[in-house]
């Protein structure tokens, strides 16, 4: 049995080395021979991902399972992966998913989570083994009521970007609470950098600073807040403390702020032209290649000086889930193991350059996303609040008009709390 | 008999045309108007007729009537801007005795391109031009906030929008000139008039029928605004330069997604444009008349 074990183990990692310098896997049926004496089971597994930028990738991880399978299980599983493009996914997953010819896993949004739970088509992975080694605070942005519903894999956080060179030479720290973002503000100008570069001309940017303030709010001190605005028994009074980092970033960014775009207005953060930028890592992509020595760092936004208030967004798009009505439901859930496995799932992730989310990704991530990673590993991380999109439209809207000052912070509570009543008709 | 036989071959060839505009044109017109009754969203199979509910609450929505005022404020000036200019380019250029050719091509240009490129090019030109000359050059006349200050960001719409549409009328206008009969002029030279009463009392009547289209064109695409406005500021700062077209753009397409909602206030702008235009043509045809 020793010796089984040994062989098995030694066909697999040959295998999996194989596989990783992307020669053609060899013929699956040789290494029968060697590793055991009984011909193997034959089964098949239906695999649909929103994904094909990361084809090759997957391709790849398929060919280690397959060979996982065959050494550990003697199984012979045939994976069929399909990538449909990305702007047909969506009609191709419906379409089969109505007409009873399920794939047996599937990406899906994680903000498509309830609706496909409701109709039925996931499998609760909660007792799985990889339930425990997803990063708390993650496993809810896939979770329904302690249920995990789906394995994360393209997960996001974000908060302030900042410049740790001119923090550096400014000699301040990131800050914990609104005093200390005070503090730092103060020091910045002293040493002539402007702390905040603003690029508000396009609302969906100012909107950034209601996401982060309003998450980090209502995460920490009112959490039945979102509740209690859909059933029109909230206000906008209860969150004015948002203002607080709003006001103070307004009053101390960059000029000429409703004519910044957020492309221009990044490559400008890159150049150096202020310190910190309220913007989500998605814009990283833009920094770096302005400046690819940029020294880029994310810090949560605080909003007063409770530091429980102080957290980045994070959020889950592309899930991984299993149809509950898969054939081989053993290896459905084995393959959704093996995502976040413990040798092979660091590989995957970092090849994908998907974001850490579980303790098994120990790789070293660029500094920013390790920056924000930090602050999710430590627990200090909120789910996206989910609000309608004509209030999240009207927040950048009002923002605007705060900045040029044809509202005032009253005018901005009374109008937010009606479009969020007329939202709820 | 003759005389239906006639018709009969005339409308067997306007026929085609006649199809695609009633399933492409008026179909979705007169099903809007039903459309306007409903609390559709556009993507769900069921939806509730409402009857007038939303028109009632047009009529109380006063980001709406904001927008609506805003388009009043775009189309007059838009109606004296373009047509001035494109008349006085039409004029200069008609008069010109060279290079003619050339003039007319460059001022047509901006009509070439979408006015969403136009207004992306003038974005630019705004926020990085302008503030390179204010910067550099000592032009601090410019340093204005063009996209920020609800008041500059109408004087660039209207830059935009005018950069793009003058060509197109001063096509129109050189038409007309040129058939202004070389006599009439002669005429008044030799009278003594000079060049002022020669265009004012016997050009400008000669070209009436010119200003009534352009005037029609101007007004009738001023109250459809929405390219220019989307491209250069998006309706902002906030709501402060949003048009009704976009408006109902962002009724439809945006936020809750209310596409019964904004067919009502579609209709309720059509309505307005329907009356107004009348009046205009009335208005214009007795002066035409007249001359």
């Amino acid at each position: 049995m020793k010796k089984f074990l040994v062989l098995s183990l030694i066909v697999c990692l040959v295998l999996s080395l194989v596989a990783c310098s992307n020669d053609a896997v060899s013929d699956p049926t040789e290494t029968t021979e060697v590793g055991s004496t009984e011909s193997p089971r034959v089964a098949e597994l239906n695999i649909m991902m929103s994904i094909p930028q990361y084809m090759d990738q997957w391709d790849t991880y398929v060919k280690q399972f397959e060979a996982k399978m065959l050494a550990e299980e003697n199984i012979k599983v045939k994976v069929n992966l399909e990538m449909p493009s990305s702007d047909q996914y969506e009609s191709v997953l419906q379409a089969r998913l109505t007409g009873g010819d399920a794939p047996d896993l599937y990406t899906l949004h994680s903000n498509n989570i309830a609706t496909y739970d409701k109709a039925g088509n996931l499998t609760d992975l909660s007792a799985e083994p990889l339930a425990d080694k997803i990063y708390d605070n993650v496993r809810e942005t896939v979770s329904i009521e302690g249920r995990l519903l789906g394995v994360p894999l393209e997960s996001q956080a974000w908060g302030v970007l900042y410049n740790k060179e001119i923090f550096a030479a400014a000699g301040v720290e990131i800050p914990k609470t609104l005093d200390d973002l005070k503090n730092i503000t103060e020091v910045l100008k002293e040493k002539g950098y402007t702390p905040f570069m603003l690029a508000y001309q396009e609302q969906w940017v100012p909107q950034l600073m209601t996401a982060l303030t309003l998450g980090g709010k209502v995460s920490g001190e009112i959490p039945d807040w979102v509740d209690r605005m859909y059933a029109d028994n909230g206000s906008y009074e209860e969150v004015i403390d948002i203002f607080g980092p709003i006001d103070l970033i307004m009053a101390n960014g960059t000029d000429r702020a409703m004519e910044m775009g957020s492309e221009s207005g990044a490559a400008e953060f890159a150049m150096g032209k202020a310190a910190m930028f309220v913007q989500g890592t998605w814009a990283s992509g833009t920094i770096m290649t302005t400046n690819p020595d940029m020294k880029l760092g994310v810090f949560a936004l605080p909003v007063n000086n409770n530091e429980a208030c102080t957290l980045v967004n994070l959020s889950t798009s592309t899930t991984l889930a299993v149809h509950p009505d898969a054939k081989e439901m053993d290896l459905a859930l084995k393959f959704a193991n093996y995502v976040l496995d413990d040798q092979d799932s660091a590989g995957l992730f970092q090849a994908c350059s998907f974001n850490p989310l579980a303790t098994v990704h120990n790789y070293e991530p660029a500094s920013w996303v390790a920056d924000a990673s930090a602050f999710v590993a430590e627990g200090k991380a909120y789910k996206d609040l989910v609000l309608p999109s004509a209030v999240t439209d009207e927040q950048g809207k009002l923002l605007q008009e705060y900045y040029v000052k044809t509202i005032t912070k009253e005018d901005f509570v009374k109008r937010m709390d009606e479009v969020f009543k007329s939202s709820n008709k | 008999m003759k005389n239906f036989k006639a018709n009969a071959s005339l409308m067997l060839f306007v026929t085609p045309a006649l199809i695609v505009y009633f399933i492409f044109k008026l179909m979705p017109a007169v099903s809007g108007l039903y459309y306007a009754m409903t609390d559709w969203n556009g993507i769900n199979k069921t939806f509730v007729f409402v009857g007038l509910s939303n028109f009632i609450e047009v009529l109380k929505d006063s980001y709406f009537w904001d927008s609506v005022l805003f388009t009043f404020k775009y189309v007059i000036v838009m109606v004296f801007v373009t047509n001035v200019i494109a008349l006085l380019l039409a004029v200069v250029i008609e008069n010109l005795h060279r290079a003619k050719g050339l003039f007319r091509t460059l001022f047509y240009m901006p009509n070439m391109i979408s006015m969403i490129i136009g207004g992306y090019m003038w974005m630019f030109i705004f926020t990085k031009v302008m503030y390179y000359l204010a910067d550099n050059w000592g032009w601090t006349f410019l340093d204005k906030s063009w996209i920020g200050d609800p008041k500059y960001a109408f004087i660039a719409i209207i830059v935009v929008a005018t950069w793009g549409a003058v060509g197109y009328l001063m096509i129109i206008y050189m038409a007309a000139l040129q058939g202004v009969p070389a006599a009439l002029k002669e005429a008044a030279l030799l009278d003594g008039a000079n060049p002022w009463q020669q265009f004012w009392h016997v050009i400008f009547p000669m070209i009436r029928h010119a200003v009534t289209i352009c005037v029609f064109w101007t007004l009738n695409s001023g109250f459809q605004v929405f390219d220019v406005i989307y491209s250069l500021t998006g309706g902002g700062p906030g709501r402060a330069t949003q048009s009704t077209a976009m408006n109902i753009f962002e009724e439809a397409f945006r936020g809750n997604v209310r596409y019964g909602y904004a067919t009502a206030k579609s209709t309720v702008l059509f309505a307005i444009v329907l009356v107004i235009t009348i009046i205009q043509i009335r208005a214009m045809q007795k002066k035409e008349q007249e001359a």
